[in-house]
């Protein structure tokens, strides 16, 4: 008897999750179906509004990958940008954000709390009211043109947030190790490489990919900071699509669709990084 | 091996000064227990010895030398943390090694220290687990081959028992002992656990409040503690204490306390008001008619031994609880009366105004 009523409350919590989950899956994916449905259909029967088009066709990836059309003649070397722009800028907010994170939460340096709180302040103003600003700086460095001035932006957009992400997390690291560690002979840099750096690695694959991501993504920045073809992220250049009267929306989302695969993949490839439990054995909690 | 010394400690967080100016030597080879009431400084006294706090006043000194200055790492002394601290992403002789791999010794070296250690421990099947695979007791022995291996000269435990389970810590204390006896390594060892103190020390120090209330073997400070907080701390069950008056005329003493006559052994000044402490061993129960009347409140056998809480000076209007341990078993039930027999060569008459020892 009681084994029934068990079942029953299992089977209405689960119909709630259904209730809640399938208005919510459907809002997600839609967009992304159109994403599909587009990429596979031909120019004429792209808009046709058929859930499956009556043809369904590869060409417009042969067109992309070809690069045989007017927008898409550097579709290699601006994927190539935004792959090398990418994880530039996840590599060095990753060295960033974890040296001050170590900085301010383990050895405790002086104005360090001030330093991170300054830097989370400029999230009070819109990155794109600081965009005019970061274009001058950069023109002020003779960066303008240079796939860096990108790299550098998007390193000073992502790191006061990676770096209060790990300071929360390197506060949560038992005191007692890097105690224990100094007096084993460790100096803090033996400290940070050997001890803090192999603990804090789920939180350091989330942040990096969180900055990597974001850059992959930016569109804003990269129009500004860059303007010639070669130098042009693929997100900047998938813009300019729409400088034409008639653009042609397959390819468009046939290269949106590619260009959506990378954090896709690297979301699945790091999954598994992001657990927690590093720390399980530690210190007796 | 060394020998440890502190001259006039001191220790203050800003305006809070928690540590009043300690000093006490510790011998080549000693075992010292820093043992007191939590929040005594007896932790804040090792940190500073380790160097992971920094010292406000006074000086430290290992083998003569000054070490106030000194980094953790180059005082040469090891530490065992009451959480263990053991690294989570390293075997448990990865963790051995540790400090070995940052001094850059050879493999050899580092092996042979670490297999030592770990058959001293009975570790060696553990060496590639980690710590999350490991019981307390066996992480707490890590902990331990840790200081090892570095053959330090001095080794620091800072409560390392506390969060083990009775049985273990019992164990555990044991196998401390053992190993100090086997290594010879100057030991300071603190603990909130009177009873570890007791049974692992060469010498105690009982600290309350950033001050040595006694400095002492373990019976010295048992048999004649220099004070009513000693007195107290050490013990269990703790020591009888009622106050009352002295009085002592011609070559004998007693205490006037609740309703009765308790012997006490000569010294201190007529009249004084005190603190007369007996140790509930050092209480036997007398024929009826005999010695102090008392009503058996409860009777608590352990086996060995049996416990009674007694009600004492009913009649008189100053009432006090006392504890007796009898050897052996009585028949003695609730509500009943027993006389108490005190010898005066086992009490201990205490000050009331400085709570120090008269006699």
């Amino acid at each position: 008897m009681k084994a029934k009523r068990m079942s029953w409350k299992k089977v209405s919590n689960e119909a709630k999750l259904l209730l809640i989950g399938i208005p919510v899956f459907l809002w997600t994916i839609i967009p992304v179906y159109h994403l599909f449905l587009f990429a596979i259909s031909g120019r004429d029967s792209a808009t046709s509004g058929r859930l499956w088009p009556k043809e369904p066709t590869l060409q417009n990836f042969e067109t992309v990958f070809m690069q045989k059309h007017y927008y898409l003649n550097h579709f290699w070397l601006q994927l190539g940008n935004s792959l090398m722009i990418a994880v530039a800028v996840g590599v060095i907010t990753l060295f960033v954000a974890t040296t001050a994170a170590f900085a301010i939460s383990r050895l405790k340096v002086r104005g360090g709390r001030t330093v991170m709180n300054m830097a989370l302040f400029t999230y009070f103003i819109p990155a794109a009211f600081l965009a005019v600003p970061m274009y001058r700086t950069m023109a002020t460095y003779g960066l303008l043109n240079n796939r860096w001035s990108l790299v550098l932006a998007m390193v000073t957009i992502a790191s006061p947030y990676c770096i209060w992400v790990l300071k929360q997390a390197s506060d949560k690291l038992p005191w007692e190790l890097d105690e224990a560690a100094r007096i084993d002979g460790a100096t803090p840099l033996q400290l940070f490489r050997l001890v803090y750096v192999p603990l804090m690695v789920p939180s350091l694959v989330a942040v990096g990919t969180y900055a990597l991501l974001l850059a992959w993504n930016e569109y804003l920045y990269g129009f500004l900071l860059l303007s010639k073809e070669t130098d042009l992220t693929l997100a900047v250049a998938l813009g300019n699509f729409l400088a034409a009267d008639d653009s042609p929306w397959e390819l468009l989302m046939a290269t949106g669709l590619i260009y959506a695969l990378p954090p896709a993949a690297i979301y699945y490839a790091f999954k598994r990084y992001m657990v927690g439990g590093l720390t399980a054995g530690a210190v007796k909690s | 091996m060394a020998s440890v010394a502190f001259r006039n400690i001191e220790k203050a967080y800003g305006k809070v000064k928690v540590i009043h100016g300690i000093g006490f030597d510790i011998h080549d080879g000693e075992f010292v227990v820093l043992v007191g009431p939590s929040g005594c400084g007896k932790s804040t006294l090792l940190r500073m010895l380790a160097g992971l706090e920094e010292i406000s006043g006074g000086e430290i000194l290992i083998d003569g030398k000054v070490v106030n200055e000194l980094e953790s790492k180059d005082r040469d002394i090891a530490m065992v943390f009451q959480s263990y601290a053991l690294y989570p992403h390293m075997t448990v002789g990865e963790n051995m090694a540790f400090s070995l791999r940052l001094r850059k010794a050879d493999k050899a070296t580092t092996d042979e220290r670490v297999n030592k250690a770990a058959k001293i421990l009975n570790l060696d099947p553990l060496l590639d687990r980690y710590p999350r695979e490991l019981s307390g007791g066996q992480r707490q022995r890590v902990a331990m081959g840790r200081a090892i291996v570095r053959d330090p000269k001095v080794f620091l435990f800072d409560e390392p028992l506390s969060n083990l389970d009775a049985k273990l810590r019992v164990a555990m204390r044991a196998e401390i002992k053992a190993l100090h006896q086997r290594l010879k390594t100057t030991t300071v060892y603190v603990t909130h656990d009177q009873i570890e103190a007791m049974t692992m020390a060469d010498r105690i120090v009982v600290m309350h409040d950033g001050i040595i209330e006694q400095i002492g073997t373990p019976l010295e400070l048992f048999d004649r503690p220099a004070n009513l907080f000693v007195a107290q701390f050490i013990g269990s069950p703790s020591m009888n204490v009622v106050q009352g008056t002295l009085r002592s005329a011609g070559g004998s003493a007693h205490v006037d306390a609740l309703g009765a006559q308790w012997p006490a052994p000569v010294g201190g000044r007529d009249g004084l008001a005190v603190h007369y402490g007996i140790r509930p061993t050092d209480i036997a129960l007398a024929a009826d008619g005999q010695g102090i009347a008392a009503r058996v409140i409860v009777v608590e056998p352990t086996g060995a031994e049996t416990e009674l809480l007694l009600q004492i000076g009913e009649s008189s209007g100053q009432e006090g609880q006392f504890v007796v341990v009898t050897h052996g078993r009585t028949n003695v039930q609730p509500d009943d009366t027993v006389h108490l027999r005190v010898e005066a060569r086992h009490a201990h008459v205490f000050d009331a105004g400085t709570g120090k020892r008269v006699a």
